[in-house]
């Protein structure tokens, strides 16, 4: 594998600093990949791959008719993120989900933040995700993102950014903890002491699900709600399962009665204290939200009202990863925790405002335009890559629903060396950390580093031509 | 104590590979016998295999779909048509979405097994070797079978999971053997040297050949075969021996001790194997094999259906407060519903 032959572009580059030299953190690894010839390491990654597809460890791509599942394709290429990098980006998530736990907490009690003028009104009841129905309800320990998987990306000047906050049910967490299995399993003399390991995050994750059990149950019963085998993370609810030793359960094997919930077995029901759901508000009760649903559970909210259940993350949590609300976290951060915020953001055109809106309409072909509630990659527009006709069709859709839409300046993701045919090539790179919030709040090292495999894309969803690197955090 | 669904999960799953594997078996000795008898020009590959059709409950859906069958239409469609819900590979297909509902129930291995086959079963060289090689690919359905079997007894603990697993396999196995013998109970042999060579390839479909000539001898008769294969307390694949074992199995469930029941599947088994322990062959013959045959499958049947109605339904615990959603969430909109979930 020759270093020599990496020729990247102007963007940030992860490996190369502005004189082309190797950063210093990226040494030890630059050189042992030097000793591996290209064909050896495809060859691994097809092996890698195989056994991946073999363990089922794979995703299904909608819009398919056969529901075909795919492996998340492997770069071996792992990202670096430097002790002093890593300090700066988790005490940036902390205060950041910090912020919104206080912000919900208050948008479903108080709302303080809309009596003050800090958010307008309109903002959060225009929301789609959120639910005036359950102000006034109290969750356990006030907390309503218990999971939260933030995406940030890097600008040319190298500053890490926040993209988005996913506080519904972020997905992705089992690939950051598979792709250190097989990478220790296929390439263990690539490492090196002090890589922080990442394994503990199941353990984790039940802690941070056990500390939600209604009535200080000290020995509660906790589920996995999953939407069934065909959503596309089906491997991922499974895996969390299996590592939290916990039941995978469909709603079709829960049943509410009479304010509590059970699950249904084969010697008669036992009642469940705390799920961690993997499907949306929408879906969880047909008596409450959607009428058609059949994958909640009748009279799951009720027992939630009663505090008899509590679920992960709490119901109305989309309201705060929204992309309109997005745009007033760093407001957020200072009225509710008097700080700046350690993590800068994306500048964000809000469509709604006449004067943002006039922007967005003269500068379509500059901007990225999203869709305020949509997630996955889905409903966007990104504007100098976009056909006149995409162009057209969103100028129509944002004037017809101006709340819906959002638009950011082009941000050029950092790019990182990845092997693309036997060859490297700097493709784009994001970061999606997990947060867990419990009795106290931990951010699992490093996270899931996504690349767009397609030269010059920015899109790096797995259902969008996107694959996967390991992410190393060193200890110092 | 596990979820009644995940039960079920595993009840369907080893059933379902146990199928695919009496199904490969049952084609692979019906392909060879079939070379004999047209080598000796006796009866067409029609009349020989509407028998093995009608005895898998095959053979409405077959004339449906090919009206005027062709050489090896049969057999693609016991094997690989995917139109037929029964087909080995429809099975293997099911089974591993079924394993994939309980993967964390599961072994590592057991899961990489069935995942495995059915990747072979519809790749490119499993294609090729149904077409070049049809015996090698049956092997291959049957060995991966008893692997997966040999994967569990090895990797599973002895929990209820682990007896929902034994449940489907016996029940099934008790079942393909029954219809195995069935094949055999409507035809008229031409002579005692077809009607010998037609009950050998029962055996053979049953791995019985070893296991009859050892208890009965070289000579082939209806009635040994009948024992062996209905009454035999030793034979592993012996209808009766299935039952015993599935009767030690759900009472183990249930944890009632054999001889007494504590729910309608135990009662169900618990009368067909008494039945089976008091009769032998001289009685099956009296009433007609094919009778009898009939009597047994209706008899299996309702057990399988109290398995499903005592540990996953809960009738007493739970109808009276479901709501019936029962024929309108179609199975599309179902899993339309579960992709609609955004994933973030």
């Amino acid at each position: 594998m020759n270093l020599k032959d990496y020729k990247p572009n102007k963007l940030f580059d992860e490996l190369l600093d502005e004189h082309g030299k190797i950063r210093p953190y990226y040494k030890g690894i630059a050189d042992r990949l030097t000793g591996l010839s290209a064909n050896d390491l495809n060859s691994k990654i097809r092996s890698l791959e195989l056994l991946f597809l073999k363990q089922g460890i794979t995703f299904t791509v909608y819009g398919d008719e056969k529901g075909t599942e795919r492996v998340f394709p492997f770069d071996p290429f792992p990202r670096i993120i430097p002790a002093s990098e890593w300090e700066i980006i988790e005490a940036g998530l902390i205060q950041r989900i910090t912020a919104l736990n206080l912000f919900l907490y208050d948008i479903y009690h108080e709302q303080r933040i809309l009596k003050d003028g800090i958010i307008p009104k309109e903002v959060i009841y225009g929301a789609a995700h959120f639910r005036p129905e359950f102000v006034g309800v109290s969750v356990p320990k006030d907390a309503y993102i218990h999971v939260c998987g933030t995406d940030l990306i890097r600008d040319t000047d190298g500053r890490y950014l926040v993209l988005e906050d996913n506080g519904r049910c972020p997905s992705g967490v089992s690939y950051v903890l598979e792709n250190r299995t097989a990478m220790k399993r296929v390439f263990p003399h690539l490492f090196s002491g002090g890589v922080r390991p990442v394994d503990t995050y199941p353990a984790d994750l039940l802690s941070t699900l056990r500390h939600i059990a209604p009535h200080e149950n000290p020995n509660p019963n906790v589920v996995l709600l999953t939407p069934g085998v065909h959503n596309s993370a089906y491997f991922e609810h499974s895996f969390l399962a299996r590592q939290m030793s916990i039941e995978i359960v469909e709603g079709r094997d829960l049943i509410a009665l009479d304010g509590f919930v059970y699950m249904r077995t084969t010697r008669g029901l036992r009642q469940v204290d705390v799920i961690y759901r993997r499907i949306d508000d929408d879906f969880l009760d047909p008596q409450v939200f959607r009428k058609d649903s059949c994958l909640g559970v009748p009279g799951l909210v009720d027992a939630v009202r009663r505090g008899n259940v509590s679920l992960a993350n709490a119901i109305g949590t989309g309201v705060a990863d929204d992309k309109v609300t997005y745009a007033y976290v760093p407001d957020m951060i200072k009225y509710y925790l008097a700080q700046d915020p350690i993590l800068e953001q994306v500048p964000t055109y809000l469509a709604w405002r006449p004067t943002d809106k006039k922007y967005i309409l003269e500068n379509l072909p500059n901007l990225v335009v999203k869709a305020a509630n949509e997630s996955g990659g889905y409903g966007m527009l990104i504007g100098p890559t976009a056909t006149a006709e995409e162009i057209e069709s969103f100028r129509e859709k944002i004037i017809a629903t101006p709340r819906n839409y959002i638009a950011q300046p082009v941000v050029n993701f950092s790019q990182h060396p990845t092997l693309i045919d036997g060859k490297l090539e700097g493709r784009h790179v994001d970061l999606r950390p997990f947060v867990l919030w419990g009795d106290n709040v931990k951010v699992l090292p490093g996270g899931l580093t996504r690349v767009a495999l397609k030269r010059g894309s920015l899109v790096v969803n797995s259902s969008q031509g996107g694959g996967s690197k390991d992410t190393w955090v060193f200890a110092s | 104590m596990m979820l009644s669904r995940v039960a079920d999960h595993q009840y369907w799953m080893s059933r379902q590979i146990e199928r695919a594997e009496n199904l490969a078996r049952l084609v692979r000795v019906s392909e060879e016998i079939l070379l004999d008898d047209e080598t000796l020009g006796r009866g067409s590959a029609q009349e020989y295999w509407s028998p093995v059709l009608q005895a898998t409950a095959m053979e409405e859906s077959f004339r449906n779909l090919y009206p005027v069958p062709r050489q090896g239409d049969a057999a693609r469609f016991i094997t690989s048509d995917l139109r037929n819900p029964d087909s080995m590979i429809s099975c293997i297909r099911q089974a591993r979405e079924n394993a994939r509902s309980v993967r964390d129930k599961i072994s590592e291995e057991m899961w990489t097994e069935i995942n495995a086959l059915n990747m072979f079963v519809t790749s490119p060289e499993g294609i090729d070797m149904l077409d070049m090689a049809p015996q090698a690919f049956y092997e291959k359905i049957i060995s991966s079978s008893m692997l997966f079997d040999g994967i569990t007894e090895a990797t599973l603990s002895r929990d209820e999971g682990w007896n929902f697993l034994q449940l489907g396999r016996l029940l099934e196995r008790s079942d393909m053997t029954s219809r195995f013998l069935d094949i055999r109970s409507q035809t008229k042999a031409a002579d005692d040297a077809q009607e010998s060579l037609q009950w050998g390839a029962v055996l053979r479909a049953c791995g019985a050949h070893t296991g009859y000539r050892r208890t009965h001898g070289g000579e082939i008769s209806v009635e040994k075969v009948v024992d062996l294969l209905l009454f035999s307390n030793e034979f592993p694949r012996s209808v009766r021996h299935c039952l015993r074992r599935a009767d030690e199995v759900l009472h183990d469930i249930s944890g009632t001790p054999t001889g007494g029941y504590s729910n309608q599947c135990e009662k169900l088994t618990g009368a067909v194997l008494a039945r089976l322990s008091f009769a032998g062959p001289n009685e099956v013959m009296a009433i007609g094999l094919h009778t009898y045959i009939d009597g047994l499958q209706k008899q299996l049947n309702a057990a399988s259906q109290a398995v499903f109605e005592s540990f996953v339904l809960l009738p007493n615990e739970i109808n009276r407060h479901v709501p019936n959603r029962s024929r309108q969430d179609t199975f599309s909109d179902w899993q339309r519903e579960q992709q609609q979930q955004q994933q973030q």
